[in-house]
């Protein structure tokens, strides 16, 4: 048997004979492969490997040779005999596969769409199952995020739960005291009517009997002097006198009695207090529920971070999600897979479109598309759903019959049934083909292999860029930010549509429970006034709620748009100068409606140690004019602000701690108050230090004309204003006492009004004639409102309920005037004082909302028409003045009328805001900038003898090697967080970061050109949120890493057109995100959006001002100065962030001031701009108006010697750190 | 890297299944066409009792090509050249596909059995062996004893 079977076997592939061929010398061989790599084309002859006899090759090739029939015979009985499966590969035929062209049995190959060899196939397996790995470990890293969201969704159940528990109570409550009020007060009347009925009653009888017994002795006189005063009687003179006089007595007495009407017309009228009709509309409407749908996003899910993808699933998923948007969301209900089931092929290529798609419209697209596209998907829908009317359809091919009948099939076994209601994506282990694999597996491991189509994972790499979509608009990066606050703003300016919402409930879920509603922030934002006025009761809540909520306010800061911060800077311009510099320059990122928070401006700005007084140049606008005051005068105060600031930084990323307070209510309506209170509380702080001022004698004059005027403009109004009080009292801590009963012990107030009240009144009625009745109800309103004057009148809510005295007006609250859902926001919490206070703020916000809601939308309007890099150029510079003056100040003194406060002080603020306004005006005008760096200079000593002191070396890191904390020839480098060192270890190919003390910390990165590989990177930056950017300078391409090292994305190649680069070296952020990166080859600098758009370019070839020659680095000052190294210039040259270029400094040379191939360049946060000079080997120091300051270093391998200098960093405490190239170490000075 | 084509696989197998008696070939954990093999020195032979190290890599069109054979344990033969090179017709133009893994090496063995010094590769080796063999036949003894044995 043995021997038959080796008869039976090729000696070539000994394999079982696949269509043997005859040899003229007898032998026999397959026709393909082995005969076919016998052939000798050359000389057009074959070989027999069995006994090297040579055949000529008949003319239609190896074919021409005989079958040996004889031997297929013996196959096909041996396969009878030994029960064989027919061979596979038996009657196919080899074709060309289409990956690696070798002919071979080819399968059509689900990955990639052709038909291919095993091998090929495998491999392809092989990639899918390494994707599917790769992806699924990042599901399996981004899926906690599902699971917290899941945490989230389930706490806002709950909260939701007591919300909506504790408002259900609150009404019951308020109906109940209504009730008892009502009922109390109609007991009252109708006591008052039945005594006073009971009285009057009394009193007209007894009245009636007197008369009636007066009437009858009258009577009885008159009949007697008729009867018997005649002459028959004798009657004594007396008698008669007396007689007379009784008669005379009644004469007058009926002359002169005349009924008083009164008495005898008694009535009583019920009147209301108010208009009935009023009243009981009130009544009817005492309370509406406000329920706050926090995101209209226009069907976006863009919201917190998710996933973080590889480029490609991130191209996929914006493609995908660009898609969708353009068809609309519904179609989006479309089975996942396209219509397929699991595991199922696709459909063919259509080979002859127009006969079986061609005659129907709906298929046109059809042929042109490779992948089964939405049109592809839907016919595949519409074939499910409907009539399958491809099968009615005469279809010649019955492959294509074959398919749609299995089509049919399948439908009926439906995998739908767990699919995930929010992305479609079903469970695997559901799917009939799925569970058949395992069951396979379980059974026996054999038998996998056998199956024909391929195991279930070709499948997932395509619902994978589906899942995405809900997590991809979460990631973290700030491109999605910046298009997360285009839809916030939208969304902000829509959210009053109330018919939004119910459209997509899923999202609103998840938006209402990641993400903060955008209008309450950005309305306290835009409300300086609201700020201002409840800026000082801020301050005794921030010292309560300690700095925690801040990175809440983080999330939500972005929220405040463009439109709302015309104001910001004029609520605080009063208030030092250090602090309106930061904020101004806070405030300027708003503009943009884009990426940066201040709150992450100032953390950063934090983190950079900044002493207080170092604020002027930050601001760098160069207002000279206040900026003495502020060194002088105001140094003290504005240096509690700064520490203060400076402190509740720091713990920045903490959120937790100081929620507790608000937690137990913590419902979309609570957050909405949170954020717009948290979003406050700078101006809070910058409020602070202004009251404090006012006691202080050392106050800068300007800081105390503005709080004098302020003042006065308070006491003007002392009557009326309920801000003012909250002033006054502000700097007592009476304030958080004041508070606490207000709500703590809130039904005191109500039993006062609604309780005590009734009493009161029974005891003056009492003592009281009928007719003091209406002085009972002045007296009681009198009592009333000095009642609340004792309670800080102003908070209280509940007064819109009381007489509609005209105090109400003043109150802040009233539910039945206000929006309701303050008075449910400012009612309801049940924290501090702080909270509530800052509760009853929220109102403000909400109350001035209403009154101005077409402004935000204008200026929405206005910048959704404009690219972001337009917008943030426009709110930088253009819009600025235009927006200040004109709504500004105009929309600020309307909203400060409707809330009934000062108007003076508006005014006030409008002038300030000029100050400010002229200041900020022109931030890219060298002169400005010069004036403000001459101002800082003389002001401020510090850094410049800071950095004249340098010379000595503290530290160095590194030598040559390739180990952690090695280097071969370092580059770019950077500061990150804390301080931390970033590296570019550029022909090590990987990113090292240090601490600021120099200890190794990590690294990533290695040699290649994937993703998260380098080739010889240059140039690092480390943008505000931690993510490392990285010049990938032989792969030309940026590359972008989260804060632990892991890739994220890459963008750019080789080439000189926009968004392509040419040796990218140096590159750098600015506080907006926005990427520049040297071009080096290219001689121009690129600009990016933080996903890698191309935003802009600026500079060529040249050596004119505004050309460049290899730039090298690069470096944004605080003020959006853009510094560039323009090495082969030997010069540093200064643009705007426009790429007009500002100045220039340094010509070849090694004099002081003079360069020679200078390659690093940074500016520390005052604008001191250092330059590593690496010709010179030295470092120079310059003032930020580009003048000399000072020199060091020399070449040398020793402390302070350098060896080619490349990147170089400034360190937050003022540390110069600088790559010593050939020397492969870095410097610290 | 391609997929292993079914033949080498069979061989493979099949050299495990049913080794040839004194030739032992095993494939290489990390390359499935590199074999390290031993041959060991034919009775009657001045290599009697050594055992010869060799290495064996199947090229990319194997079996189309022949394989590449090295000696890797000195050897003194007339055929085989002090790099361990190998002068065999079959390993050359002679090589056809029906040919094996095992049949190149019992071709060797065979080789080790039967010098042929009038085709040599080591010139000097060739002429002793001609001139005066018994002292070829002793270096080679020598040479086994020395190289092949106690390793």
């Amino acid at each position: 048997m043995e021997q038959f079977e080796s008869l039976l076997t090729c000696c070539v592939c000994l394999d079982r004979y696949r269509n043997p061929k005859l040899l003229p010398c007898q032998h026999s061989f397959c026709m393909e492969p082995c005969m076919d790599g016998l052939v000798d084309y050359v000389r057009r002859q074959v070989k027999c490997p069995e006994c090297r006899a040579e055949h000529r090759i008949p003319y239609q090739g190896v074919q021409g040779f005989p079958t040996n029939v004889t031997l297929q015979r013996f196959l096909e009985l041996h396969a009878q005999i030994a029960g064989e499966l027919p061979d596979p590969t038996a009657g196919q035929v080899m074709e060309r596969c289409n990956v690696c062209s070798e002919k071979s049995y080819c399968a059509p190959c689900a990955h990639c769409d052709k038909k291919v060899c095993e091998d090929c196939k495998s491999a392809h397996m092989e990639v899918l199952h390494r994707e599917i790995s790769r992806i699924n470990n990042q599901i399996r890293r981004g899926v906690n995020r599902l699971q917290d969201i899941l945490g989230i969704v389930e706490r806002n159940t709950t909260n939701l739960q007591t919300n909506c528990a504790a408002v259900a109570g609150e009404i019951d409550e308020i109906h109940k005291r209504l009730s008892k009020a009502l009922k109390d007060r109609t007991d009252f009347l109708r006591n008052e009517v039945d005594r006073y009925l009971a009285t009057e009653l009394r009193n007209l009888t007894h009245l009636k009997d007197n008369l009636e017994l007066e009437l009858s002795n009258i009577q009885s006189n008159c009949d007697l002097a008729d009867k018997y005063m005649t002459d028959d009687v004798e009657w004594e003179d007396t008698e008669l006198v007396d007689t007379k006089e009784i008669f005379l007595k009644t004469v007058e007495f009926l002359r002169n009695f005349d009924y008083e009407a009164g008495d005898y017309n008694r009535r009583m009228r019920f009147i209301m207090t108010h208009d009935p009709n009023q009243l009981v509309l009130h009544v009817a409407s005492y309370g509406e529920l406000n329920i706050t749908h926090p995101s209209t996003y226009g069907g976006n899910m863009q919201q917190t971070p998710g996933l973080t993808r590889s480029k490609s699933d991130h191209r996929l998923a914006t493609q995908f999600r660009q898609q969708e948007e353009a068809k609309g969301y519904t179609e989006n209900d479309e089975p996942i897979l396209g219509g397929r089931k699991f595991g199922e092929r696709r459909p063919p290529p259509p080979e002859k479109p127009t006969r079986d798609y061609g005659t129907t419209d709906d298929y046109s697209g059809y042929e042109s598309e490779h992948r089964p596209s939405r049109r592809f998907r839907s016919r595949f829908v519409r074939s499910h759903q409907q009539d399958n009317d491809s099968d009615t359809e005469p279809t010649s091919r019955t492959s294509k019959a074959e398919q749609v009948q299995k089509e049919k099939e399948k439908v009926t076994d439906t995998e739908d049934a767990t699919k995930g209601p929010l992305s479609g994506i079903f469970r695997l282990s559901d799917c009939p083909r799925v569970m058949q694999r395992i069951l396979d597996v379980d059974s026996g491991k054999k038998k996998e292999k056998k199956e024909a189509p391929p195991p279930p994972k070709p499948v997932q790499p395509t619902p994978q860029p589906r899942r995405p979509p809900p997590p991809a608009q979460r990631q973290q990066s700030e491109d999605d930010e910046i298009s997360r606050l285009k839809r916030q703003n939208k969304g902000a300016a829509s959210s009053q549509e109330p018919d939004r919402a119910p459209a997509r409930p899923a999202e609103e879920e998840r938006t209402s429970v990641n993400r903060k509603p955008p209008t309450p922030a950005r309305e306290a934002s835009s409300d300086g006034e609201s700020d201002e006025s409840v800026g000082s009761l801020q301050r005794t809540q921030r010292k309560n709620t300690a700095p925690a909520p801040k990175p809440v306010s983080t999330a939500r800061r972005p929220s405040g748009s463009e439109a709302a911060t015309p104001h910001r800077p004029a609520a605080r311009a009063p208030s030092t100068e250090s602090s309106a510099s930061t904020e101004s320059s806070g405030s300027a990122v708003k503009h943009t409606g884009a990426i940066l928070t201040i709150e992450e401006l100032k953390a950063k700005y934090s983190n950079h140690g900044l002493p207080p007084k170092h604020g002027i140049p930050f601001f760098s606008t160069g207002n000279d004019r206040t900026a003495p005051v502020t060194t002088n005068g105001t140094a003290g105060g504005a240096q509690r602000v700064q520490s203060r600031f400076v402190g509740s930084q720091r713990p920045a990323p903490a959120p937790a701690p100081a929620e507790p307070a608000h937690e137990d209510s913590d419902t979309s309506s609570e957050e909405e108050t949170d954020s717009s209170e948290e979003s406050e509380e700078e101006p809070a702080t910058q409020r602070k230090p202004e009251s404090q001022a006012m006691t202080r004698t050392d106050i800068g004059p300007l800081l105390a004309r503005s709080t004098n005027a302020r003042n006065d403009a308070v006491d003007s109004k002392t009557k009326e204003t309920p801000s003012q009080s909250r002033y006054r009292s502000r700097q007592s801590s009476q304030t958080e006492e004041e508070s606490t009963p207000r709500y703590g012990s809130s039904g005191s107030s109500y039993n006062n009004r609604y309780g005590s009240k009734p009493k009161e009144e029974l005891e003056t009625q009492s003592s009281l004639d009928d007719d003091t009745k209406y002085p009972t109800a002045r007296s009681r309103y009198l009592a009333l409102k000095e009642r609340r004057n004792r309670l800080a009148r102003s908070k209280s809510s509940h007064t819109g309920f009381g007489a509609g005295d005209d105090d109400d007006q003043d109150d802040p609250v009233s539910p039945t005037t206000a929006s309701p859902s303050a008075y449910l926001a400012a009612r309801y919490g049940s924290g501090t004082g702080g909270t509530e206070l800052s509760r009853s703020r929220s109102s403000h916000a909400l109350k001035s909302r209403e009154s101005s809601p077409e402004r935000p939308a204008a200026g929405e309007k206005d910048g959704a028409a404009l690219s972001s890099w337009a917008r943030y150029l426009k709110n930088k510079y253009g819009s600025r003045g235009k927006d200040r003056d004109t709504s500004g100040t105009t929309s600020s003194t309307s909203r400060r009328l409707s809330l009934g406060l000062p108007l003076r002080s508006a005014n006030e603020l409008a002038s300030s805001d000029d100050d400010s306004k002229n200041a900020a005006g022109s931030p890219i005008s060298p002169t400005a900038a010069t004036a403000a760096v001459a101002g800082f200079a003389a002001a401020g000593s510090s850094p410049r003898s800071q950095y004249l002191q340098k010379r000595r070396l503290q530290f160095s890191v590194g030598s040559r090697g390739s180990e952690p904390g090695c280097f071969t020839w370092p580059r770019g480098i950077a500061v990150g967080p804390d301080n931390t060192m970033v590296v570019a270890d550029s022909s090590n190919h990987r990113v090292q970061v240090f601490d600021s003390n120099g200890i190794f910390v990590k690294e990533f990165g290695q040699y290649g050109s994937g993703e998260g590989e380098f080739d010889c990177l240059a140039g690092v930056a480390v943008n505000r949120i931690g993510q490392y950017i990285i010049a990938d300078r032989y792969n030309h391409r940026i590359q972008v890493f989260d804060p632990a090292g892991r890739f994220l994305r890459a963008f750019g190649s080789q080439g000189t057109g926009d968004g392509k680069f040419n040796y990218p070296w140096g590159i750098t952020t600015d506080a907006l995100g926005f990427i520049y990166v040297c071009d080096k080859e290219n001689h121009r600098v690129q600009v990016f959006q933080s996903d890698g758009t191309f935003v802009g370019k600026f500079g060529s070839f040249g050596s004119k001002l505004g050309q460049l020659e290899h730039p090298h680095y690069i470096a944004v000052s605080s003020t959006n100065r853009v510094l560039v190294s323009d090495s082969n210039n030997h010069r540093i040259q200064v643009f705007d962030v426009n790429g007009r270029v500002l100045s220039s400094f340094g010509e070849e040379g090694s004099e002081d001031g003079q360069f020679k191939f200078p390659r690093g360049v940074a500016v520390d946060d005052q604008g001191y701009i250092v330059v590593a000079d690496s010709g010179n080997n030295r470092i120079q120091i310059f003032h930020p108006d580009g003048t000399f300051l000072r020199a060091f270093g020399s070449w040398g391998s020793g402390d302070g010697e350098f060896k080619g200098l490349e990147g170089i960093a400034v360190m937050s405490g003022g540390n110069i750190i600088v790559c010593d190239r050939e020397n492969h170490r870095v410097q610290v000075f | 890297m391609a997929a292993l084509p079914r033949r080498i696989i069979k061989e493979t197998q099949r050299l495990m299944q049913e080794p040839v008696p004194g030739i032992s070939a095993v494939p290489s954990e990390t390359n499935a066409r590199y074999f390290h093999v031993i041959v060991t020195g034919p009775e009657d032979s001045p290599f009697e009792g050594g055992l010869f190290k060799l290495e064996l890599f199947l090229p990319e069109d194997y079996p189309m090509s022949a394989p590449k054979v090295r000696f890797i344990t000195k050897i003194y033969h007339p055929n085989i050249d002090r790099l361990g090179r190998i002068c065999l017709d079959i390993l050359k133009d002679k090589w056809s596909p029906a040919l094996q893994i095992r049949t190149v090496l019992l071709s060797i063995q065979a080789l080790l059995s039967a010098p042929n010094p009038d085709d040599p590769l080591a010139n000097d080796v060739a002429e002793l062996w001609k001139v005066n063999e018994g002292e070829a036949i002793r270096n080679a003894k020598e040479w086994t004893r020395r190289y092949a044995m106690d390793n």
